[in-house]
């Protein structure tokens, strides 16, 4: 676990966003740093392509090309940028990307070739050359054997340590392993900052309606002081919950993240919003049981109840936000697993959900001020706030459920608004002022694309009409139209690619999985796209699942170095390796899609240059 | 549109999550030539600066590294300034051919005592992919008896290839990516550093030691 979680913080920090900071300590190595691709360009010349991490660079010159019996041969290279300083002489260097063609001549259809190529990092370190042997069948790079390095220990011998800045902050401690690992203080710092910026995500929207619920059911006894209570009894609770979280991964080493995807725990989440919901609307008053009231002790009994009532909430809310915030959530468990520190792992978790909370605390205390006195409106209030969880509760039973179950679901949601609203107007139409007509124009707005979108969550796709009430949930169904191949482990995948080569058709691969929410937006919202869809039936769409998280799909991710679902690579066709700089991490629309696809097929021309 | 720019800030986070972890493990290999003593007290290896300094810098570089070059002055500097550093140079020829012969040079100078002058002879040359005829020039003008530079290179070619893997070795156990490296005290430098940068090293390594 441990060392799959390293792989994955390495494959964070190698990956090609990654900006020149990402090397402030230990350099990474210079195989990461250079990669290279092979293809075949039309002409059947061959085309080396270097993809090079931001802050490094590749001399032209050190680019060579040798035949298997040692012969070199010729290679095209583009003018690449001089490099003016003293200490370098007269040099021709490339950043971002690189390549060299070799003529179709020099290039047999089969045997192999060894690539050799050098560069440095702008840091201040230079790379051994890297040799690489090309196999011309297959096109396949193939690493060179490496002596299997001895498992790395952790070692308190030498310290690793960062130019530029004070090597390592010894200050206050004498204990080599926190040297080792940099100050308490500045972990602690550094992860609620984390959250504070964690805290400015959608994940966090259903938050507020949560602790809003607590602040209103508090009533007539809403003070600053009251309010700050009770969010920060909210907010505290929250930031255990991850700490929990912090701890139970440290200590299992399971992938919580995904077990908290499952369709149950989702369940689970709609059902609290549901329960939430009808509190709001006054089926009953969400409070503890009696038994736990009066158990607590203190003078203030229904005081202390509430805000341990809050606590809980937050405790709850902490796990429904979770699934949410998974990409920078996992890269904090990253963290504490690789540390094997629980109590400093649980600390850093929870100072992330400190962070996290700390705008709903500000919000609990100044926005608690700003809430007029108690009248009606805090029923209409409670009332919206009930509309409100209902819809979130469909919108987290969306990633489980089908499309058409959603848009049912929403468009009851909008039918029973618009009934209610229409009820009230019934009871007010002989009310003076526009108020009453108002009323029937929000019930009527409300009833009217929610019938429309019950009759079409039954009738099946005409979406049309609900994009134009802006009902959009995107098309349905027309997600199968793209047949792909699913493959879970590296054998499947070769022999997938190897087929897809065979018919000389492009490839994209899918990294997906069950639990990964932005996966399943993405099915509907680019696979599902129409023109999308067209398209790939010129491709070879592979998608590798990660639902089971074990040792097969792992290898296939950090084979690409995949972070995570959802990621998408593109080949060209007869290529080994993804196109440079193509590669979309995390979300994306189908514009950015079909850009990406443009790639796959553009024109070859090359611009040959001389020295 | 804002769903792209918060993806790009967990991104971010995610990234600087993952800088924030401790990096670069050194690993050691059990033969005994990669052992810390072996790296900072090898009485075979040219070392230059105070002998009896309460500190030692081991610089590990190639002599067709331009960032080992670019450091040089800098280090050698804060060395003489400093008066209590005792600097070990590893000969660690990793980048091209030529530095592999630039490395024999050198270290077979050392057995007339001249490695001093034929290593900064040799980092005096800028650039990255300087030939051995030209490293060659610079040697014969470094005030070295070339005649017995060859003869001790000849006879002592068993000494200098064993100190060269050597050297490998250590880097490799240090985990070192590429040229330049330093051992600063107990610390690992992974880069080139500026004058500025070799002080707060030496300063920290130190603290450091004085805290232990």
């Amino acid at each position: 676990m441990h060392k799959w979680l390293l792989r994955i913080a390495i494959a964070v920090v190698l990956s090609p966003i990654a900006n020149a900071t990402a090397f402030a300590q230990q350099p990474p190595a210079a195989e990461q740093v250079f990669k290279l691709a092979v293809s075949r360009d039309a002409d059947q010349a061959l085309r080396l392509e270097w993809t090079i991490s931001p802050g490094n660079y590749l001399y032209r010159d050190k680019i060579t090309v040798t035949r298997s019996d040692g012969f070199p041969l010729e290679t095209d290279t583009p003018r690449g940028e001089h490099k003016d300083d003293p200490s370098f002489g007269e040099t021709q260097v490339y950043h971002r990307t690189a390549y060299a063609v070799v003529e179709p001549s020099a290039s047999p259809p089969n045997g192999t070739l060894t690539v050799s190529y050098q560069g440095c990092a702008e840091q201040g370190i230079c790379y051994p050359p890297l040799m690489r042997t090309v196999d011309l069948a297959s096109l396949r790079v193939i690493d060179p054997v490496k002596n299997a390095r001895p498992e790395t220990s952790p070692s308190d011998e030498w310290i690793s340590s960062e130019p530029g800045t004070p090597f390592v902050d010894t200050s206050g401690t004498t204990d080599e392993q926190a040297v080792l690992r940099g100050s308490w203080t500045s972990t602690i710092f550094s992860f609620l900052g984390f959250g504070l910026l964690l805290a400015f995500t959608p994940c966090m929207f259903p938050m507020i309606p949560i602790l809003s619920g607590i602040l209103a059911q508090s009533g007539g006894r809403l003070t600053a002081r009251r309010g700050a209570a009770l969010s920060i009894a909210y907010v505290v609770a929250m930031a255990t919950a991850y700490a929990a979280l912090g701890v139970a991964v440290a200590w299992s080493g399971q992938n919580l993240q995904a077990a908290l995807q499952t369709p149950l725990a989702i369940g689970m989440m709609s059902a609290v919003f549901v329960a939430l919901a009808l509190s709001m609307f006054g089926f009953y008053d969400l409070q503890l049981p009696q038994a736990w009231q009066s158990r607590l002790s203190g003078a203030d009994m229904g005081r202390s109840g509430s805000i341990l009532g809050a606590g809980i909430m937050g405790f709850g809310s902490a796990l429904i936000v979770g699934p949410c915030v998974t990409p920078p959530l996992a890269a904090a468990l990253v963290y504490v697993a690789q540390t094997a520190d629980v109590v400093r792992g649980a600390a850093a978790l929870f100072a992330l959900g400190l962070g996290m909370g700390l705008p709903l605390v500000a919000y609990g205390t100044f926005g608690a001020g700003a809430i007029p006195k108690p009248g009606p409106w805090l029923s209409v209030v409670k009332h919206v706030f009930g509309l409100v969880f209902v819809g979130m509760a469909i919108w987290i039973l969306s990633r489980v459920v089908p499309q058409w179950a959603t848009l049912f679901l929403a468009g009851l949601l909008f039918v029973a608004l618009g009934v209610a609203l229409l009820m009230n107007f019934l009871r007010r139409r002989k009310a003076a002022g526009a108020w009453p007509s108002a009323i029937l124009a929000v019930s009527l707005m409300a009833l009217i694309p929610g019938a429309l979108a019950i009759v079409g969550s039954v009738n099946g796709p005409s979406v049309r009409v609900f994009e134009m009430v802006g009902l959009s949930t995107g098309p349905d169904g027309n997600a199968e139209a793209s047949p792909y191949e699913r493959v879970t482990t590296t054998q499947a995948l070769d022999l997938a690619l190897g087929q897809a080569r065979q018919k000389g058709k492009a490839v994209v691969l899918d990294f997906t999985a069950d639990w990964c929410v932005e996966c399943k937006i993405m099915d509907r919202t680019v696979f599902g796209n129409p023109e999308v869809a067209e398209r790939l039936r010129d491709v070879v769409l592979i998608r590798a699942d990660a639902t089971d998280y074990n040792d097969d799909t792992r290898k296939l991710m950090s084979r690409f170095d995949v972070v995570g679902p959802p990621t998408v690579l593109f080949m060209k066709s007869r290529a080994t390796s993804e196109i440079p700089d193509t590669r979309i991490i995390g979300p994306a629309d189908a514009r950015t899609f079909l850009a990406r696809l443009d790639r796959l097929h553009p024109s070859t021309t090359l611009t040959k240059s001389g020295e | 549109m804002l769903r792209k720019l918060l993806m790009t800030c967990a991104i971010r986070l995610a990234l600087s999550l993952a800088l924030l972890m401790p990096t670069g493990f050194s690993s050691f290999a059990q033969g005994a030539d990669t052992s810390s003593e072996a790296i900072l007290n090898d009485p075979s290896a040219p070392a230059g600066g105070n002998p009896n300094g309460n500190l030692t810098i081991v610089t590990f570089f190639d002599y067709n590294c331009p960032f080992c070059k670019k450091a040089e002055p800098d280090l050698e500097r804060v060395v003489k300034e400093d008066g209590q550093i005792r600097l070990v140079y590893k000969d660690w020829p990793i980048l091209t051919k030529a530095s592999v012969y630039g490395a024999r040079m050198a270290l077979a100078a050392k057995y007339q005592g001249k490695y001093d002058a034929v290593h900064s002879a040799l980092m005096a040359i800028p650039g990255p992919k300087i030939p051995e005829e030209r490293m060659l020039d610079a040697i014969q003008r470094s005030g070295v008896d070339m005649p017995l530079l060859e003869t001790d290179l000849k006879n002592h070619a068993d000494e200098i290839d064993e100190m060269l893997k050597k050297h490998l070795a250590q880097a490799d156990s240090l985990d070192l990516r590429g040229t330049p490296a330093y051992i600063v005290g107990r610390f690992r430098v992974a880069s080139a550093l500026t004058y500025v940068q070799f002080k707060q090293a030496v300063a920290d390594a130190r603290k450091q030691a004085a805290k232990k």
